[in-house]
């Protein structure tokens, strides 16, 4: 399987939210025996306002809500994990925090780094697939 | 307004909502999963005029409601307030999103070329009619390009700027936690831009589509040509407790700018934008927005009119609050009606 080396930590959540749900909550499934008790802070659902900036006058404004599910932990020793998804699977935000609680401990650093690495292989593919079908619609205009 | 409680009709209220029901039949996961699956245009509009992106959410609302559509956005509307604000992402801009489409009226070469995307723009129209004989429609695929478009576009109003068609945006931009936001706040006249757009983004389609028709028909101050009109992929940007920001996933947006020539040595545009792929609503909406300065009170194209007549909950809910109940305002018309014909009668009598 493709990889892509992703080393930088915003990249890493990205791919982390981005994750198929079956594989991240697999992943995260894994690796509870190795981290204890975990306490949740928090598992809920809730919303992100989106602001976006308009083209005209620069003005930023809101364009509406974005439903998300929002897992927040603490392992054992203090360290923390977050997840945040887009959508209503408390379970998926949950697995995301495990991983990133993982991550951060030093837990299976070297499994998770692979497993990341693959499915950012696999988001970039599935998005070179849809610029590809975005680009056969490419149009040059004549005018006569 | 005066109103009086009325009582009695409990059976009857509780057999008309099973009889609206019964329309509908059990509402299923299946169901919900099909109409988000079937129906991503609806969606889209729907998550737009809810002003709260959850596709799953205005699926079970359209299908809860029958596909009456100010219902199902006064479902969603009610199930958002009772949800957290838990965060505000950082802004979207113009040059860091997915784009889907691209297309520009007023100038054919474009920086980054023009991309239809999904359309029926040039297509030919015809009902598909071999479905209801038992066959199955199914979509030709499309044919791969060998190479990716590119993933991001240059904005074409930033462009324009550098050449110096368009005036620059003198505005700094402000913390996300300072702008201005119509949930919390009422939308008072002149409205602040940020509440203008924030207002047209969760207008209803509709609304928006006939006043901004109204201005293209000749009912405004100046005629529109769509300089630049995009369906994206917006990531959504949130904040991990440690500080870094992070993409919880994409939200499909759309957003259009309409231009005219009347301005005082340069273009001038309008813009609009909303959750989710509605390209008439943006449209219109621009079409409304380069309409608005100056225009006189009264007129469709003055921000109060428009801005207050286009939400979808509020307009609608007026309009179907007159069937409610109105026996003592009607009746103290009827008898003031009755009064003054009274009168009438008693001063045409000769004397």
């Amino acid at each position: 399987m493709s990889e892509i080396a992703v080393t930088d930590a915003s990249e890493r959540l990205s791919v982390l939210a981005r994750m198929v749900p079956e594989r991240i909550s697999e992943e995260a499934e894994m690796l509870l025996p190795e981290l204890g008790e975990i306490e949740v802070i928090q598992s809920r659902s809730g919303l992100v306002m989106l602001p976006m900036r308009d083209t005209v006058t620069g003005t930023d404004f809101h364009l509406g809500e974005v439903l998300v599910s929002e897992a927040h932990i603490r392992l054992p020793g203090g360290i923390e994990g977050y997840g945040m998804v887009t959508g209503h699977d408390l379970e998926r935000a949950m697995a995301m925090a495990v991983i990133d609680a993982a991550l951060s401990a030093g837990v299976a650093v070297a499994r998770l780094t692979r497993v990341i690495a693959e499915e950012a292989a696999r988001q970039a593919e599935q998005d070179r697939e849809t610029l590809r079908a975005i680009e056969a619609t490419r149009v040059d205009m004549e005018t006569f | 307004m005066a109103y009086v409680a009325t009582r009695g009709g409990e059976r009857a209220i509780e057999q008309a909502e099973r009889l609206y029901r019964a329309q509908m039949g059990e509402v299923t996961p299946a169901r919900v999963a099909e109409i988000e699956r079937a129906l991503p245009s609806l969606i889209d509009r729907v998550m737009g005029e809810a002003s709260l992106y959850a596709p799953d959410l205005a699926a079970l609302a359209l299908a809860q409601s029958g596909g009456d559509l100010y219902e199902a956005l006064l479902l969603l509307r009610a199930w958002r307030s009772t949800q957290p604000r838990l965060q505000i992402a950082a802004p979207v801009t113009q040059d860091r999103m997915l784009t889907h489409r691209r297309i520009s009226a007023a100038f054919k070469d474009i920086p980054g070329g023009q991309i239809l995307g999904p359309t029926l723009d040039y297509s030919h129209r015809l009902l598909a009619t071999e479905v209801v004989q038992g066959e199955t429609f199914t979509p030709v695929p499309v044919e791969k390009a060998a190479n990716p478009a590119p993933a991001c576009h240059p904005s074409l109003a930033a462009w324009q700027q550098a050449q110096g068609l368009v005036a620059a945006p003198s505005l700094a931009p402000v913390d996300r936690d300072s702008i201005p936001d119509l949930t919390k706040e009422p939308l008072l006249f002149p409205a602040k831009r940020a509440h203008t757009l924030q207002s047209l983004a969760r207008a209803d389609t509709g609304g928006v589509l006939a006043l901004g028709y109204s201005a293209m028909r000749g009912y405004g101050n100046a005629h529109p040509t769509v300089n630049e009109l995009r369906l994206s992929e917006a990531e959504v940007i949130v904040r991990h407790p440690n500080g870094t920001e992070f993409s919880a996933g994409r939200v499909k947006t759309s957003q259009a700018e309409v231009v005219t020539t009347k301005g005082q040595g340069t273009l001038r545009l309008g813009f609009c934008a909303t959750l989710g792929w509605n390209e008439v609503k943006t449209i219109a909406g621009a079409t409304l927005d380069l309409n608005a300065p100056g225009a006189p009170k009264g007129s469709p194209v003055n921000e109060e009119f428009f801005l207050y007549h286009t939400e979808p909950v509020e307009s609608s809910g007026f309009c179907i609050h007159f069937k409610l109940p109105h026996y003592v305002t009607f009746q103290s018309s009827l008898d003031a009606l009755r009064d003054a014909k009274a009168q009438r009668n008693k001063t045409e009598e000769p004397a």
